[in-house]
């Protein structure tokens, strides 16, 4: 592969919900190592190309190459399979399960015991790997049989990250992260997208926040109705001037 | 939740109703006339078995979230099923096996109706319980099976292994296969996963769906093996036998998610608490209550129990 090959790669991807068209034909090149955010007003259509890319909902039209070749996500598990997991603005965590319950939903460790096609779960191996994943984003916990309802919101967000970290994803897409969390949070959460990319993985990041979008992203993808109508890289662009840019989008659809 | 700090609150929570349970146990040990007698002690254990092998089902399917409200009349079918062909003299494994094919039919459908029709389980288990019920009374036109039946069927409940009642060891076999499910495979985290956070174990790869019909299809197995060893303890099937055990069952798993995991269907809980609710009701028979006050108690303790649980829970969520 050489650097010139999308990761991830979207062509004419439509979405509509019965006479609602929610996302027209939107062509995205995600390349390796990049930190890619997602802009626009409620309703442009983020969420609902998101969803598309996490399996969590099928395309209408259009096709998904990774790394060049086609694919089909028809459920989160088959996007997950192929590195791409997705972390939405609630969290998609179990608050009364515990976080390496949380980490490891969906892809729990298992060891052989007395035959060997009779596998138990392996919780203590989970727990130390979560520890593990925690504390490489530097999250301060110590108890991972801790319920997720008693964490905060930065530590829920290092804990959502863990579970993609843990499926070894390649792309990691970020629905607000720090939508509903305090200043101090969202510094932690921000070190740990900065984290993810020095790691060299690759972030999509959908936000609100166009101080986080101008920290953190290499380049600016801007939707309105449903269209993407702006991917530039960042440059020196500045938070005013991408709020500009998408109110200057919504002018146009409108 | 370390061992370094135990907060006394969440100890109350975890293992208060088990304390009371056994205070309970320990009472009618003493004040209760003949309770404590070895026959009662074991007719109390034999009853428990019945009650905790349908209430494990019910707890399962409470685990992926799904109300069974027809495991009753899913047992009494099954019973009526299996009563039916021991009578017209076809071996025991067969009438067994029909039992169990009788939850797992129900079961399955169930699930089904659940997943794939998207009826809530409230209305789609009900809907089954009637059909069960329905079938029952065509089948047995609305008599019994009794007769002299084989021993090589009657023993499987009736029987002793290693000098422990046949039930118990039935009992202790569903407990440990629930638990074993439950706590230590993958399906069984699948299945916690699916009950706590739908969506989120979507989400996280998991299909949530086939764990609801998994949860749904062993409630209806569970069933089927409780209607067997009724029929057999009983030597006889009727159409109506298990109809009673649906609130007692209902009210084992609500008291046992008072304990050891508050809040949450769990199988320790939901097998003592199946313990608790017969030694009240033999211990109450035995002081010389009247029939009713069993009723009467079993009410408040499954309104009880959802009070209890549903504050313990708020507590879990503010406590930071």
């Amino acid at each position: 592969m050489t650097s010139s090959t999308p990761l991830l790669s979207l062509r004419g991807i439509g979405k509509a919900y019965g006479p609602v068209v929610a996302v027209r034909d939107v062509d995205l090149d995600i390349f390796k190592g990049e930190v890619v955010a997602l802009c626009g007003d409620n309703g442009a259509g983020k969420s609902s190309l998101i969803k598309v890319i996490s399996g969590a909902e099928e395309a209408t039209s259009g096709t998904i190459s990774l790394r060049g070749k086609p694919v089909t996500f028809a459920s989160p598990h088959d996007a997950l399979a192929n590195g791409v997991a997705t972390i939405y603005q609630d969290l998609a965590l179990a608050p009364r399960l515990s976080i390496a319950q949380n980490v490891f939903m969906g892809s729990e460790l298992t060891k052989p015991v007395l035959l060997p096609f009779l596998r138990i779960l392996d919780k203590k191996k989970m727990i130390a790997e979560s520890q593990r994943y925690l504390s490489q984003l530097s999250a301060a916990v110590t108890d991972m049989t801790r319920p997720v309802e008693r964490l905060s919101g930065g530590q829920r967000q290092a804990v959502a990250i863990s579970r993609a970290l843990r499926w070894n994803a390649e792309i990691i897409i970020m629905d607000e992260p720090t939508a509903a969390l305090g200043v101090k949070e969202s510094a932690l959460v921000l070190d740990l997208i900065r984290k993810l990319k020095a790691d060299g993985r690759t972030v999509i990041l959908i936000s609100h926040n166009m101080r986080d979008v101008v920290a953190l992203a290499d380049r600016v993808v801007i939707m309105g109705a449903g269209r993407k109508y702006v991917d530039r890289p960042l440059g020196n662009l500045t938070a005013d001037d991408i709020a500009h840019m998408i109110m200057a989008g919504n002018a146009k659809a409108a | 939740m370390s061992l370094g700090r135990i907060d006394p609150r969440e100890l109350i929570g975890r293992y208060g109703t088990a304390l009371a349970g056994l205070a309970l146990i320990l009472f009618f040990l003493i004040f209760a006339p003949n309770f404590a007698s070895t026959m009662n002690i074991i007719n109390v254990l034999k009853d428990t078995s019945f009650l905790a092998i349908l209430a494990l089902g019910f707890a399962l399917a409470f685990t992926v979230s799904e109300l069974d409200l027809s495991v009753a009349e899913m047992a009494s079918l099954a019973a009526v099923v299996c009563g039916w062909l021991v009578h017209a003299q076809y071996p025991p494994a067969v009438a067994v096996s029909a039992a169990i094919g009788v939850g797992i039919v129900l079961g399955t459908l169930n699930g089904y109706g659940v997943t794939v029709l998207r009826i809530p389980s409230l209305i789609m288990t009900l809907g089954t319980a009637a059909i069960a019920k329905g079938f029952a009374f065509m089948i047995t036109q609305g008599v019994a099976f009794v007769g002299r039946w084989p021993v090589g069927f009657t023993g499987l409940a009736r029987g002793y292994s290693f000098g422990i009642p046949n039930l118990v060891l039935w009992m202790a076999g569903a407990t440990l296969f629930a638990y074993g499910l439950v706590k230590w495979t993958r399906t069984g985290a699948h299945m916690v996963a699916t009950g706590e956070a739908d969506e989120a174990a979507r989400l996280a790869g998991i299909a949530t769906a086939r764990m609801k019909r998994i949860g749904l299809l062993l409630s209806g197995v569970f069933a089927g093996l409780m209607a067997m060893l009724l029929a057999a303890n009983l030597s006889s099937a009727a159409p109506n036998m298990a109809g009673d055990y649906l609130l007692y069952a209902i009210a084992a798993v609500l008291l046992g998610m008072t304990m050891f995991e508050p809040g949450k269907p769990n199988i320790p809980g939901t097998v003592f608490a199946a313990l608790v609710l017969k030694v009240l009701g033999n211990g109450l028979v035995l002081m010389g209550a009247p029939y009713y006050i069993q009723d009467i108690v079993l009410g408040a303790i499954i309104i009880g129990s959802v009070a209890f649980s549903a504050s313990a829970m708020k507590k879990a969520a503010f406590k930071v």
